[in-house]
């Protein structure tokens, strides 16, 4: 079994302490989110309502910091990097009110000079094979603790070179390679399973040489224990998490487009109350 | 310059690059399974633990070269000219050209050097290239420049185009022949008529000059290797005082080196007539071999001859180009 640190990140061992923790963490990356969309009125908040839970655990148990590579393929969920990153103490209110603003360095969609992740791309379906050139980086180089973790999601698989990068990775063993996927069935002209049929996905990257799990990308439990087994298995590994672009604001309008979600004045406020009461 | 026909050797850049990377253990050498045409079997027997073969997947091939530069590595990636530019563009720019990373982009058989059609032919690789910020694109001449350029190269903080022919590389330059990367070559210079020309167009392009220059239109010669950055000051100065100008390039006139000549004549006010040699916004085709295809498509000696001939303004009629006779082994202008 290799070290990893899943367990040594959280304080608390006690099970139901750190499901609450990770949830915290979770509910916190959607309030920074909706605080970054908010001066706008509109913007990529969906992404960090149905990533809130994926990247809250990852940063509260697989991902360390200063060892492990992160890649958020798609540039347009750079919102819940900056999130979680505030989160993690590393961004503070002053950069997080510059999101999408002219001169920052916090883009609405992620570029060079994004800060949080090892690597980001605007232009979709190019993360997994940047995440796998620091991978073998990592390998040339003798690195042999490092684990590259890759956030894609699911409107991602309808390009080519997803599918070219999941042959390299495969072929190639790329064990410490770990990719948790944000299947929210969401993509620009509506739900992906209405435009492509992407499933069924983890048997898709199973035979492509893949260790694939299918989790509710909402259970903070499932997620850990999912990561877990990807830090140990000797194949690339592929997290599928099911979620919502609405998770975790009851205020919604039913009618929220959730790749593109409009917050006006009044539901904004309505949002802030939701989350602080849960937060408080 | 030797006189044509050229003798020719095989795998000058192969040995090249094989000789840096047992100096450097930064360089990598990525294939997109094209790995002899590329020359690149002398790295792979004798460093194989830092060649990586992508297979045929140009886009994943990109990006992860850029990523593997990211971590300071300096990776030389190759496969045919067209499947380096065309296929993985998006991936160029966003992996590579805006993160302004150092890999070496080596693209092999450009422009009609191939019989096997407009599928393979890289007729505006160079126009692609260019309008990426930042890339450095070098479209070299002989085995003696290849052999300097990827040296030169090496260290340079952005990527770079690499053009190269495939199979027999002529050596058109004398013993101490030095590439540069900031300095366009003067073969000839005070001319009325002058020539530029980049990569293996040199050849018909000095055969040109010299049959214009006894047919009393003396004519400089400038040979362009590197085309961005493009060395403005010395073909100011050789342009400056010719009246005609006429580009050779292997390669679309839209967006290669005749656009760039263009530019450069418009922007410094130079004034002088152009003519531009190359594929006329068209599509080649499949064929036998290809110095039918350079005859065909207008890239042949004469065509440069007839070019320079009619815009200075000459009323005889053009001096006639005699074909070259070439042995199994040389090259020769068509």
């Amino acid at each position: 079994m290799r070290e990893n640190a899943i367990i040594a990140k959280t304080a608390n061992n006690d099970p139901a302490e750190r499901r609450r923790e990770v949830t915290r963490y979770a509910d916190a990356i959607r309030l920074h989110a909706l605080r970054m969309v908010m001066p706008q009125g509109f913007g990529y908040l969906g992404q960090a309502l149905s990533s809130a839970e994926i990247f809250a655990t990852l940063y509260r148990s697989a991902y360390r910091h200063n060892i492990d590579n992160l890649v958020c393929s798609p540039g347009h969920y750079i919102i819940s990097v900056y999130a979680a990153e505030a989160a993690a103490g590393r961004l503070g209110p002053d950069d997080l009110c510059t999101y999408g603003q002219n001169d920052s360095r916090l883009e609405a969609i992620g570029t060079e000079k994004s800060p949080g992740v090892s690597l980001t791309c605007g232009s979709l379906g190019m993360g997994l094979s940047g995440a796998l050139g620091l991978a073998l980086a990592d390998r040339l180089q003798g690195k042999t603790d490092a684990y590259t973790f890759a956030f894609i999601s699911d409107g991602e698989l309808e390009e080519g070179q997803v599918w070219e990068a999941a042959l390299f990775a495969a072929h190639h063993k790329m064990n410490r390679l770990i990719v948790i996927l944000d299947a929210n069935n969401s993509q620009v002209d509506g739900p992906v399973d209405t435009i492509t049929t992407i499933d069924p996905i983890a048997e898709k990257w199973r035979a492509f040489g893949w260790h694939a799990q299918d989790v509710d990308g909402h259970d903070v439990d499932r997620l850990e224990a999912a990561l877990e087994a990807s830090l140990d298995s000797d194949l690339p590994s592929i997290v599928i998490a099911r979620t919502s672009t609405r998770m975790g604001l009851h205020c919604l309008p039913p009618d929220a487009d959730g790749h593109f979600i409009k917050v006006p004045p009044e539901l904004a406020r309505d949002a802030i109350a939701e989350l602080e009461g849960r937060l408080a | 310059m030797r006189d044509a026909p050229y003798a020719t050797e095989t795998k000058p850049y192969g040995r090249a690059l094989l000789s840096l990377a047992q100096q450097r253990s930064d360089i990598l050498c990525l294939t997109g399974d094209l790995t002899r045409q590329c020359e690149i079997d002398l790295f792979q027997q004798a460093i194989p633990e830092r060649f990586i073969h992508a297979g045929m997947a140009e886009a994943n091939m990109m990006s992860m070269a850029g990523a593997l530069a990211r971590r300071g590595f300096i990776p030389f990636v190759h496969t045919f000219g067209v499947f380096a530019t065309r296929r993985p563009y998006d991936q160029i720019v966003n992996s590579i050209g805006y993160p302004k990373l150092p890999v070496r982009i080596v693209g092999f058989m450009p422009g009609v050097s191939t019989p096997g059609g407009p599928s393979h032919q890289a007729v505006e690789d160079i126009a692609i290239m260019r309008a990426v910020p930042g890339m450095t694109i070098i479209d070299v001449a002989d085995a003696q420049e290849i052999a300097q350029a990827v040296p030169a190269i090496v260290d340079l903080p952005g990527p770079v185009y690499l053009r190269l022919k495939r199979g027999e590389i002529p050596l058109m330059f004398k013993e101490g022949h030095r590439f540069d990367l900031h300095k366009a070559d003067v073969i000839y210079d005070g001319g009325e008529a002058a020539i530029v020309s980049s990569g293996m167009m040199l050849a018909s392009a000095r055969q040109a000059a010299e049959i214009l220059h006894e047919a009393g239109l003396p004519c400089s010669l400038v040979h362009l290797p590197v085309l961005k950055p493009i060395d403005a000051k010395t073909l100011c100065e050789v342009l400056g005082r010719a009246r005609v100008v006429v580009t050779a390039e292997n390669h679309s006139v839209i967006g290669g080196l005749g656009s760039a000549i263009a530019e450069l004549i418009a922007e410094e006010g130079l004034g002088i007539r152009l003519g531009r040699i190359g594929l006329q916004d068209t599509y080649a085709e499949g064929s036998l071999n290809a110095p039918h295809l350079f005859m065909k498509y207008g890239l042949s000696t004469q065509k440069i001859v007839d070019t320079a001939w009619r815009l200075s303004g000459r009323s005889a009629s053009a001096p006639n180009v005699p074909s070259i006779p070439v042995q199994a082994g040389e090259y020769a202008p068509v």
